[in-house]
């Protein structure tokens, strides 16, 4: 940490200039979550989730599969965004922070990859 | 990572004394009240001080000097104006902060009343806590007008009544610290994030239509940890003691931001 009297510590680098995107995308993926999520649950509720053969049937028409590629890249965004609030709240450590963020960042990127291809994956099947 | 414990020598010891009524006392209430004598090399205590509230003022700072003159001349407390003006006394009394001397002994539900310093601050003795960081977060946020127009030629520089009403709120501000003091985010993060009380400070001169450095205050403002810590949880809100909205203001500033970039 920078400086030497306090208000040379408040001061430190000075402000990042940087944070209001972050704040910004957070809430706009939580807005697109809200329909996404409620059409989400509406339909399975209305599957028979036991019938596997039902379930990709739904998700091979393209009205499904894309809102539901939709919704697992905005979900994941979402996440990511959240969780690098709270290790940015809680991990002090500089080297550990930076490493469970990339981490985060990864694992978030890995989830949404495997989703959309199984989606496609699904959809596309002959 | 964030300390969910006190360290080894900050943690409250069971070596509280215990100070009894006078004889014949009629209305017993106990005080409970944090300890610390960094001189003793002890760790702190919880002193238990019984007060016979027939001859005792009606505010809790009413008890503490009390406690001073008649019971115990060494507890250490910040006291001045004893009407809600300085922000001096300024601590947590049971489980919430709030100014000693608005806060009334018969407002404390639970049977005993609880007097601790400031949450999550270096204490410097008894309810005393360290706010020199906390000062310098105020001013940080440059608390003053900065203009580049000049000065009208006869005269002061105006505003409307509206244009007032805008900064009568937040500069009602007492930098007392219990708001700060109250927020998690501050709690672990306060070498970064300026905390409530610093943001409406910088929030009043961002509103003030005589101010013209509006974007300066906003880009030192713009920062993940200065700023962005806050998560709206309100307890700056619920805390204040002169009912202020800091976190509204934080809000307002968040908008002002996110508006500028369409």
């Amino acid at each position: 940490m920078r400086g030497s009297t306090p208000l040379g510590k408040v001061i430190g680098y000075g402000s990042a200039k940087d944070g209001a995107g972050h704040w910004w995308v957070q809430r706009v993926t939580a807005v697109a979550l809200v329909p996404l999520t409620i059409w989400f649950l509406l339909s399975m509720a209305s599957l028979p989730l036991a019938d596997h053969a039902a379930v990709t049937g739904w998700m091979r028409q393209s009205l499904h599969a894309v809102p539901l590629a939709v919704l697992i890249l905005t979900l994941c965004w979402h996440a990511r965004l959240g969780v690098q609030v709270v290790l940015e709240d809680y991990v002090h450590h500089h080297a550990l922070k930076i490493t469970s963020l990339l981490l985060s960042t990864f694992v978030h990127a890995l989830v949404a990859a495997t989703g959309v291809f199984a989606v496609l994956r699904i959809a596309f099947a002959a | 990572m964030a300390e969910f414990q006190l360290p080894p020598g900050s943690r409250i010891s069971n070596d509280g004394k215990t100070f009894k009524a006078p004889e014949g006392a009629k209305k017993v209430r106990r005080f409970q009240i944090y300890r610390f004598d960094p001189d003793s090399g002890q760790n702190p205590r919880v002193d238990t001080y019984e007060i016979d509230m027939a001859a005792c003022g009606p505010m809790v700072l009413d008890a503490l000097i009390k406690i001073k003159n008649e019971i115990d001349p060494t507890l250490s407390f910040r006291r001045s104006c004893r009407e809600g003006i300085c922000g001096s006394c300024a601590m947590n009394i049971d489980g919430s902060n709030t100014l000693a001397c608005i806060k009334s002994c018969a407002d404390v539900k639970g049977a005993d009343v609880r007097i601790y310093p400031l949450p999550h601050m270096p204490v410097i003795k008894d309810l005393i806590p360290d706010l020199t960081q906390f000062y310098a977060q105020y001013a940080a946020v440059k608390p003053w007008l900065t203009t580049r127009s000049p000065a009208p030629p006869d005269g002061e520089r105006l505003q409307s009544k509206e244009d007032q009403e805008k900064i009568d709120g937040p500069s009602a501000c007492i930098l007392c610290a219990c708001c700060s003091t109250s927020c998690p985010s501050y709690w672990w993060n306060s070498d970064r994030y300026l905390g409530p009380a610093a943001l409406l400070a910088a929030y009043r001169w961002i509103v003030d239509s005589r101010d013209d450095s509006t974007g300066e205050r906003l880009d030192a403002l713009e920062d993940p940890f200065r700023l962005y810590r806050c998560h709206t949880i309100m307890n700056c809100t619920e805390a204040c003691p002169k009912d202020l909205n800091p976190a509204r203001a934080i809000g307002e500033i968040k908008r002002l931001i996110a508006g500028r970039r369409h």
